[in-house]
């Protein structure tokens, strides 16, 4: 079984939400946690764990064979990324960085005067964390400069799930571009993580409308509890049919574990903040 | 000499040189000889409307319509690739009108 932790808007504290909960559910069960924030993964960093056993994540680059081109321009037309641009002279023209490796070029090309490269975009890893529990992590990296995160994602996803596992628990990147709808595909459950503030507003309902699309079941988590009115999100959770299962207030204890790089479920195991990740967890556990 | 000129507004010479490159919406096209405009016509920036790689379509428009300067406050990096790797000159003008644009380029092609 899937699940995902995500919720629009950066900062909200997913990450926070994501490593707790995992340590919480690997209690007695197999757990793999997927780190599939590509742009900048931080799970391993709230864990206080390193990034172990790289393994490249390469995409499909075209080489152009210029003496099988008949200056055509398919490869051309055919590229929506811009990544074939057609010279003057009409020989095709190769920009790799823009390149998303879909290979439309090598399918069109009639001559069969593109040959399939590759290049590397990132980097996927593998961890044993040991935190109170044990469990793995795969984390997707894309490399910086690097533009088309999906190919990243579907890597880290697949190395993810080729670990056995009872649960297999996701943190997406912000927004709802298709790396996050990619990374939450096939989720029993979504927890989607707010703050009480209009971006934390704006961003969940867009989560929400995705998560209705997709027809994946989410609740909502309340990060940052009492900084701000909390009613429209109210509004809008009851909407969509979903609602606020949990509630993690503003505190200092959060903070310091935040600057301590140690989850509060470790660090203050008897404190309110943990116990509402505890009482989280086991409404999760409801579900598997 | 054919220089393309990025625009936001489709009016003519008196079209002011736009900021941008990439998602400018026209590009005003010049014949350029002997000092004088011979002709010129405006074409859509196919880049205005892409959803990504602006700057390389806009280049392949450029390409495609056999121009040899390109003229615009600012050109992105995957533009400026490109124009070289083509040979195609970049000037750096914008917020004058294409017409003042080319007496200021007159010493320079």
């Amino acid at each position: 079984m899937i699940i995902s932790v995500s919720g629009g808007k950066g900062g909200t504290g997913k990450s926070t939400v994501a490593v707790n909960l995992a340590i919480l559910l690997a209690e007695g069960r197999k757990l793999v946690m997927a780190d599939l924030d590509v742009e900048d993964p931080n799970d391993h960093i709230l864990l206080g764990v390193s990034l172990e056993e790289e393994r490249p994540v390469n995409i499909m680059l075209p080489f152009i064979r210029y003496d099988d081109c008949i200056k055509c321009g398919e490869c051309g037309h055919v590229c929506d990324t811009g990544a074939m641009l057609i010279s003057p002279d009409g020989l095709p023209y190769v920009i790799p960085r823009l390149c998303s490796g879909c290979r439309a070029c090598f399918f069109v090309c009639p001559t069969k005067a593109i040959v399939e490269g590759e290049r590397t975009i990132g980097y996927t890893y593998h961890t044993v964390v040991e935190r109170g529990s044990r469990f793995d992590l795969v984390t997707g990296m894309l490399r910086e400069g690097e533009e088309h995160t999906p190919p990243a994602v579907l890597a880290a996803r697949e190395r993810a799930f080729s670990l056995p596992a009872d649960l297999y628990l996701v943190d997406t990147s912000a927004g709802t571009s298709n790396s996050v709808a990619t990374a939450m595909d096939g989720s029993r459950l979504v927890i989607a993580v707010t703050e009480p503030t209009p971006l934390g507003l704006h961003d969940l309902e867009l989560t929400l409308r995705l998560t209705q699309k997709m027809g994946i079941d989410t609740w909502v988590v309340m990060n940052r509890s009492g900084l701000g009115s909390e009613e429209r999100h109210e509004e809008v959770v009851r909407r969509y049919g979903s609602e606020i299962v949990a509630r993690i207030p503003y505190s200092r204890r959060i903070v310091e574990s935040y600057v301590k790089g140690e989850p509060i479920v470790l660090l203050h195991p008897d404190s309110e903040e943990a116990q509402v990740f505890r009482e989280l967890a086991s409404m999760v556990e409801g579900v598997i | 000499m054919r220089i393309a000129f990025a625009t936001e507004e489709n009016r003519g010479l008196n079209s002011v040189v736009s900021s941008r490159f990439g998602r400018a919406r026209y590009f005003i096209i010049v014949d350029y000889e002997g000092g004088e405009v011979k002709s010129y016509r405006v074409e859509v920036n196919p880049g205005s409307e892409a959803r990504s790689g602006a700057g390389i379509k806009a280049v392949q428009k450029l390409i495609n319509e056999g121009v040899n300067v390109a003229v615009a406050g600012s050109f992105g990096p995957n533009a400026m690739t490109a124009l070289g790797e083509m040979g195609i000159r970049h000037v750096g003008m914008s917020g004058i009108t294409v017409e003042e644009a080319l007496n200021r380029l007159k010493n320079q092609l």
